[in-house]
């Protein structure tokens, strides 16, 4: 599992923040060892994700700025186009951590389990 | 893993001596002569093949946001297993290992990180931010089964990695803006597909993909395609001239005047006399069938599906060209229209339509991207069966003099 130093994320910045993560695990899912879970992992895991996901949006809303004033200079230089450019692959970004996030930011237990499958929440007997 | 026979020289009765050839770096052989004449007076030499594990190599070209990503995942799945990034490595890397196959993103060969082009003034569709020496001579080392150090370029902070080790996989499919570009790396490619979305098409989906994120708005997205269309039809383009199979998406003519884009029309273009893979064809091959399966048997709502079938030429190859227009709302059109269909290279009856259901959340599942992806799918598991069949029937060839 990433750390958050390993992410590259600026705690510094306000604009992280910790959904209450914790409370939902409560519903459907029966624990036979419920001091096992440790919460603390899944925040750290959610502020990655909803983290990273502002960052990229960030990065997209600048560089459209930039495209922009750029292209207002000189319309057809390799600067204009290259700008746009980054635009395209910053979206493209994006989307794909959108898409991350929406497959696997949704079930702490279903994250926690593809990482952990031997542990006794996450065994499943099909026989 | 290597396959071979040895055989020990004095098992056999004569004299014979061993040579190793100065042999390719794909397959080891070894001569074996017979000194001594036999009564038939004839000499015998005996060819062992070793055969390294062989790696097929694919690739898969389209602009970024048209599908792409998509396409691995319904390809993966066909092989089995879910394809994910390498576990404990950079979490920034684009490259996804499943059982058999690895998927490689080829913008880790970029040359130029985000800075460099920005300098430069060149887009990443441009050959110059590009490392085609680079990515040939790992494209060749991975398919010789040899592990390499592969440079890793970080989408988010747009800067070059740190090298991951990517071991030689059982299929190698090579993804991005330029699999096909450079000649030494069409040349190991064992088959190629080509994704080409019409411009109405990508505009719709960039919309799509791109008005939630803030900043956004429709004239920055059409400024952003239309910035990059110049280099894009210089150089991303006339690829799919070298494809083997091109997958083309245009609006449907169904409805008449629609700009909504929910509707497609997908063209399945097969280049025909390609080793290992046989067109997918209805009714009857080479012929030119029309047919709208809805009617008596099968009820479909609104705008209904459109089949075509017909051979065609393509830059000056010929092809085949199968074509579907309109959605599938209803599992029983799908299977029907898969009952139809004929050389999918399915392994029962019903495979097409259960890998569209197992991943009918991907986009394109109910229209024809889906449909022809999976087909695409099954034909590269055809041709990677065949091609593995025929270098492990080891040829002990007995060529005689």
């Amino acid at each position: 599992m990433t750390s958050i130093a390993a992410t590259g994320l600026n705690v510094a910045t306000p604009r992280a923040f910790v959904r209450p993560v914790v409370t939902s695990l409560s519903a459907p899912v029966r624990l036979n060892y419920p001091w096992k879970f440790s919460s603390t992992k899944r925040m750290v895991m959610s502020v990655k994700a909803t983290s990273e996901g502002e960052i990229i949006s960030d990065k997209v809303e600048k560089s459209i700025q930039e495209a922009k004033e750029t292209c207002a200079d000189d319309p057809v230089s390799g600067e204009c186009v290259a700008a746009w450019d980054e635009v395209e692959e910053l979206s493209a970004a994006a989307s794909h951590a959108r898409d991350k996030k929406k497959a696997g930011g949704s079930d702490p237990l279903e994250e926690y389990c593809s990482d952990n499958p031997e542990t006794d929440e996450c065994r499943t007997y099909d026989n | 893993m290597a396959v071979s026979t040895i055989y020990s020289t004095r098992a056999l009765n004569s004299t014979h001596f061993l040579t190793s050839s100065p042999s390719s770096s794909t397959s080891k052989q070894v001569f074996f002569y017979r000194r001594h004449q036999s009564q038939t007076n004839r000499r015998f030499n005996t060819i062992i093949t070793c055969a390294a594990q062989q790696t097929v190599v694919i690739g898969l070209a389209a602009d970024s946001g048209c599908g792409k990503s998509t396409f691995m995942r319904r390809l993966t799945s066909v092989f089995g297993g879910a394809a994910e990034p390498p576990k404990g490595g950079n979490p920034d890397s684009n490259t996804l290992i499943s059982d058999m196959t690895t998927v490689i993103c080829l913008d880790d060969y970029h040359s130029l990180d985000r800075t460099g082009r920005k300098e430069k003034g060149v887009t990443a569709l441009d050959p110059r931010a590009n490392d085609f020496d680079l990515m040939y001579e790992q494209v060749k080392a991975l398919k010789s089964s040899i592990a390499v150090e592969k440079p890793i370029y970080n989408h988010v902070t747009g800067l070059l990695d740190a090298p991951e080790l990517i071991q030689p996989p059982k299929i190698l499919v090579i993804e991005g803006l330029h699999p096909m570009f450079d000649e030494r790396v069409r040349e190991l490619l064992d088959f190629s597909i080509y994704l080409d979305i019409s411009n109405e098409v990508k505009f719709a989906w960039k919309i799509q993909r791109d008005m939630a994120e803030r900043g956004h708005s429709l004239e920055s997205i059409k400024a952003s395609i239309e910035a990059r269309k110049p280099d894009f039809d210089a150089f991303i383009d006339p690829q799919k001239q070298y494809a083997d199979a091109v997958i083309e998406v245009l609006p449907t003519q169904l409805i008449p005047d629609d700009n909504e884009g929910k509707v497609l029309r997908v063209r399945l273009i097969m280049k025909e006399g390609v080793k290992y893979f046989s067109p997918v064809y209805l009714f009857d091959e080479g012929s030119t069938i029309s047919w709208i399966p809805c009617g008596r048997k099968l009820t479909c709502s609104y705008p209904g599906i459109k089949l075509n079938y017909e051979p065609d030429t393509y830059f000056d190859h010929e092809v085949s060209v199968l074509e579907m227009d309109g959605q599938f709302d209803r599992l029983d059109e799908l299977i029907y229209v898969e009952s139809h269909l004929s050389n999918l290279s399915s392994k029962f009856y019903g495979e097409v339509t259960q890998q569209m259901l197992k991943h009918a959340d991907f986009p394109g599942s109910n229209n024809g991207t889906g449909l022809f992806q999976t087909i695409v799918g099954l034909k590269i598991r055809d041709l990677y069966e065949q091609l593995i069949a025929n270098k492990a029937t080891a040829p002990a060839e007995i060529a005689k003099a």
